[in-house]
């Protein structure tokens, strides 16, 4: 038996473990934090390979309910899924480092410990290979990442943290109806690139499939399609390593992955295509690009901007998947690793900006291009991704999508793209415009050392963020994405991403 | 023929009774030797209720014939699956609170342990008692000692318990004398008592009104008891009141042994097709039910005292399981067990956690959960745990349970109940969130960062022993509980449904 899986799964559980023992001395306990995500990485990277060369791997260790086993199935999707999240954790945790010291954050030990327990959550969903064991592993992805984004304590944060819980926590009874139907239906829930509903005759239970497809919509939430994405803005009072983990390494991402999951291996292409529900996804996913794009036009924080951005990136996710192509399925596939690094380009971006140069609204940021150069070099790279144009790695799986929709032969999904990447460009430029070319106000003291709550009269083109060295905890995992994002325009089969999606679309089509 | 009986199964009931006599005898003279007697006896049923057990795997259900005499005349022990399994409960959870009730009960009722201890005992042979006997007028005499020795154990707490015990008394002993009614008519319907016996004769009279009445009154009795929505507002004011050590004890068996009796008149006395099929009591039930899940969610939302507010889960989690029964298939009624067991496990720890919190904040002016992460560590896990599986997270025992009554639930089309089963979940996540909160979250609360002052002092430590390694224990078993949920379901549960849901 395999037994990597399991191990890249008791990693960031045993990590939580030892950094809560840990919390008197914070550099061993970021140390145990660093070394389990490379450790991680290092694994999953093995498990890469192994996939790519011999196929699914299928782990079943015993029976949680009559048909259901406590049991993994590591392919293609769920690989694409824990590379993007065990990579994107050891830049976090680098981050964290300077971010949580430089503002002399409370309770650290517990903020590590949850971040563990949440990517084990992430890395458990990706391995999962039945719904019972995801729902097990989404509910403890939930659930860790309360305690993060309630993290300030303050009644605006635990607020947040309530709104977070009921939305997730309610929508995790839908996904718990949706199994429990396709359960009494089938009496299995295992995840087959054919999809499982084929075991049953369509036509007798056509009414019950859309009830339950809207089971499951409801019960990803996480993917926060409007109108249920109200959370993952208010989430946004969470520190800014949080904010990343929501969108980039593994909560928003668990949901589009979820519905991957259900649309291609539970449903099956053949039977969503003849029940039409891909049109109740797209024209979800449709409604949701366009109008999470009108939202993120209005914001004036920076960070709430970037949560919309973020629900309008996951729609085009969603679509790609609703156009129910190859082409586009693998473009979807290939976004959620792509957008990942790109988002958490943004996030870091816009948390550097706060910590160092005290800035968190749009119009404030007036000459930050300047004293932060490459911050906001890298903030430009992942603005590119997000409206798809080279060579940030957006490109390549927009232009996937885009191509999906044109095999698709459906021209108002082609229509839907542009429009959402037009409209990612208007509310993208007026940032790097005012960040670049604007004059920082003569009559205000531009930037004031946080930390000391001491204002420091400084040169417009002295460089603030290597000022310390601490902040370069912060800017060295920015560039590191950054130059990531592009390069993995270039070689969209770093890490053998490309290959991966590859034998996925090959088993969903194929089967 | 009486060498031939399995001593043990009388031993069970018989080593705490007597002991529970000999208690107020030896504390006249030294009241420290009284407590080592306690958990010692229980232990001994909890021994032989497994060598009861292991009997039962190796010959089928064991008989016990008082004093040689054969049914139907005489008083039979009979245990199969169903009350087997109850009663190594029963033991094990008495073993733990009575471990843990020492100290509490020496910080409570300082110079009342001996009674206590003697009560404690009778309460627990009462309970043993009912789950294991085959008669049921017999049955009726150990609810009473187990009902009379709940109210003196209650009203023995402060404030308003008295009262609270007071109402129990009227409203139990309402209950007690419909059940004994319903046992009359019965008894001159078939004129037998015994259960095997009856449920030969019953199937005959079906057509007959006294049989339907004695039915009707048998069922109305055990509702009250059990605190069967609308039949329920003695419990949370007297399980509230009571001493910690009491509640801890009470909250997770009584009721439970209520519904075993429930079960036992559906399935074995009555026959399951009678309740189901002829009168259709069970559609009742699950209406009833769905209304318990309702009414004692939102009540629990509204309370702001602890030990309340499980009163109130205690009521829905009631509902739960008469709601499964009700259902009537497969997948309910084994979820309606496995959450019998379960339901016990979660509000005994969560019982137990109200006390080692009481026992070591109880006396500060602020509220003690505060800060409990940072003063009391182990016992805001084991709280943490506790909730999770009320609330139904996987992979602890909630989960599993509520997935077989939600699975029954819409295997029989019944929407109203799985409709209440999904709500009181997401009420059972705002009802404990808001404790979790106030046990993570101090920073807002304290003036000075990170220190304990706003929140009720640093001075406060960790329980005593005694009670962590109950506590310790119940939150494994919950855990446990649910991952072998399966092992669980496949060797004792399935034997113990009904023939013709097996």
């Amino acid at each position: 038996m395999e037994y990597r899986p399991l191990i890249a799964i008791l990693i960031p559980a045993f990590v939580s473990i030892l950094v809560l023992f840990s919390g008197r001395r914070p550099n061993i306990r970021e140390a145990w934090t660093l070394s389990g995500s490379l450790l991680l990485f290092f694994i999953v990277l093995s498990l890469n390979y192994h996939v790519v060369e011999n196929g699914p791997i299928r782990i079943d260790l015993f029976d949680l309910l009559e048909g259901v086993r406590f049991g993994f199935r590591i392919d293609g999707v769920g690989l694409v899924f824990a590379t993007t999240s065990s990579s994107l954790w050891i830049l976090v945790s680098l981050y964290s480092i300077g971010y949580m010291r430089s503002l002399h954050e409370h309770a650290q030990t517990r903020y590590y410990a949850c971040f563990a327990v949440a990517i084990a959550g992430a890395v458990g969903i990706a391995f999962s290979g039945n719904l019972v064991t995801f729902f097990l592993f989404y509910e403890l992805l939930t659930l860790s990442t309360y305690p993060l984004v309630a993290h300030e304590e303050s009644p605006e944060a635990i607020s947040a943290g309530h709104k977070y819980l009921a939305y997730l926590l309610g929508g995790g009874l839908f996904f718990l109806l949706g199994i429990l139907l396709t359960y009494g239906l089938t009496r299995t829930t295992d995840f087959n690139p054919a999809g499982i509903f084929k075991l049953v005759p369509v036509a007798v239970h056509h009414k019950i499939f859309p009830i339950i497809f809207f089971c499951f919509l409801l019960g990803f939430v996480k993917a926060a399609w409007i109108p249920f994405h109200s959370w993952l803005p208010s989430a946004m009072v969470a520190p800014t390593p949080v904010s990343a983990l929501l969108h980039a390494v593994a909560v928003v991402k668990a949901g589009v992955f979820g519905m991957i999951r259900i649309v291609c291996y539970i449903f099956g292409i053949d039977a969503v295509q003849m029940l039409g529900i891909g049109w109740i996804l797209a024209g979800i996913a449709a409604f949701t690009v366009i109008t999470a794009n009108l939202y993120a036009i209005g914001q004036i924080n920076l960070k709430r901007m970037l949560a919309y951005s973020t629900i309008n990136q996951l729609s085009f996710i969603l679509l790609g998947t609703a156009v129910l192509t190859p082409m586009a399925i693998t473009g979807s596939i290939l976004h959620i690793a792509f957008h990942g690094y790109m988002k958490i380009t943004l996030f870091l971006c816009a948390g550097a900006i706060t910590v160092i140069a005290g800035k968190k609204e749009i119009r404030e940021i007036q000459g930050v291009g300047r004293v932060m150069p490459l911050t906001m070099s890298a903030f430009v790279i992942g603005a590119l991704g997000m409206c798809g144009a080279p060579p940030a790695a957006g490109f390549i799986s927009k232009w996937h999508i885009a191509l999906g929709s044109i095999q698709s032969g459906y021209w108002i999904f082609l229509m839907i793209i542009f429009m959402g990447s037009l409209l990612d460009v208007v509310y993208f430029f007026p940032v790097i415009r005012t960040a670049f070319f604007e004059k920082i106000p003569v009559d205000e003291i531009p930037f004031k050392d946080v930390e000391k709550k001491v204002p420091l009269v400084i040169q417009p083109e002295t460089r603030v963020e290597t000022q310390k060295p601490i902040y370069l905890f912060m800017i060295i995992p920015i560039l590191l994405t950054a130059i990531f994002s592009i390069v993995l325009c270039l070689f969209p089969n770093l890490f053998l991403i490309y290959e991966l999606t590859q034998t996925a679309v090959d088993e969903i089509f194929g089967g | 023929m009486n060498s031939a009986q399995p001593p043990f199964v009388v031993m069970m009931v018989i080593i705490p009774l007597l002991t529970s006599f000999l208690i107020p005898i030896l504390g006249h003279w030294r009241k420290d030797w009284c407590f080592p007697l306690v958990p010692g006896a229980v232990l001994i049923s909890l021994l032989c209720a497994l060598r009861t057990m292991v009997a039962l795997y190796r010959e089928g259900p064991v008989r016990y014939f008082f004093g040689g005499w054969y049914p139907p005349w005489g008083i039979i022990y009979e245990i199969d699956y169903l009350n087997g399994f109850i009663s190594v409960l029963i033991c094990f959870l008495f073993l733990l609170s009575a471990v843990s009730s020492k100290k509490s009960i020496e910080k409570e009722l300082p110079f009342k342990e001996v009674p206590f201890y003697a009560l404690f005992l009778l309460l627990f042979t009462g309970l043993l008692g009912i789950v294991l006997t085959g008669d049921i007028f017999n049955l009726y005499v150990f609810l009473e000692v187990a009902s009379l020795t709940a109210y003196a154990l209650i009203a023995m707490g402060k404030g308003d318990a008295m009262y609270s015990s007071f109402r129990y008394l009227i409203m139990g002993t309402v209950g007690a004398s419909l059940y004994l009614l319903g046992v009359g008519y019965i008894y001159i319907a078939t004129g037998s008592l015994n259960m095997g016996d009856l449920s030969r004769l019953l199937p005959d009279l079906f057509q007959s009104k006294a049989v339907l009445i004695g039915f009707a009154f048998v069922l109305l009795g055990l509702a009250l008891k059990m605190a069967l929505f609308p039949m329920h507002i003695w419990l949370p004011d007297a399980y509230a009141a009571a001493p910690s050590a009491v509640s801890a004890v009470i909250g997770p068996i009584m009721t439970k042994v209520m519904v075993y009796v429930l079960i036992r008149m559906l399935f074995t006395v009555f026959g399951f097709g009678y309740a189901d099929k002829i009168i259709n009591a069970t559609g009742l039930m699950t209406w009833f039910g769905t209304a318990a899940i309702v009414f004692g969610s939102l009540s629990a939302l509204t309370q702001n005292d602890f030990k309340k507010m499980l009163g109130y889960i205690l009521v829905a989690e009631i509902g739960y399981i008469v709601g499964g029964i009700g259902v009537a298939n497969t997948d309910a009624v084994t979820g309606a067990l496995f959450h019998l067991l379960n339901d016990a496990l979660m509000i005994a720890s969560m019982f137990l956690t109200a006390m080692m919190v009481n026992y070591q904040a109880g006396d500060q002016n602020v509220d003690p959960f505060i800060g409990l992460f940072k003063k009391m560590p182990l016992t805001a896990v084991i709280l943490t745990i506790g909730a999770l599986a009320i609330i139904g997270v996987p992979p602890t025992c909630g989960f599993f349970s509520k997935w077989y009554l939600l699975m029954g639930g819409i295997r029989a089309g019944e929407w109203g109940f799985v409709a209440a089963l999904l709500m009181s979940t997401l009420i059972n996540v705002a009802l404990f969130f808001r404790i979790l909160d106030k046990a993570v979250f101090i920073h807002s609360r304290s003036p000075g960062s990170g220190s304990l002052e706003f929140g009720g002092g640093s001075e406060v430590k960790e329980a005593p022993w005694s009670m962590m390694i109950p506590g310790i224990t119940l939150a494994a078993a919950i855990l446990s509980a649910g991952i072998f949920n399966q092992t669980i379901i496949h060797n004792i549960i399935r034997f113990a449904l009904p023939l013709e849901f097996q």
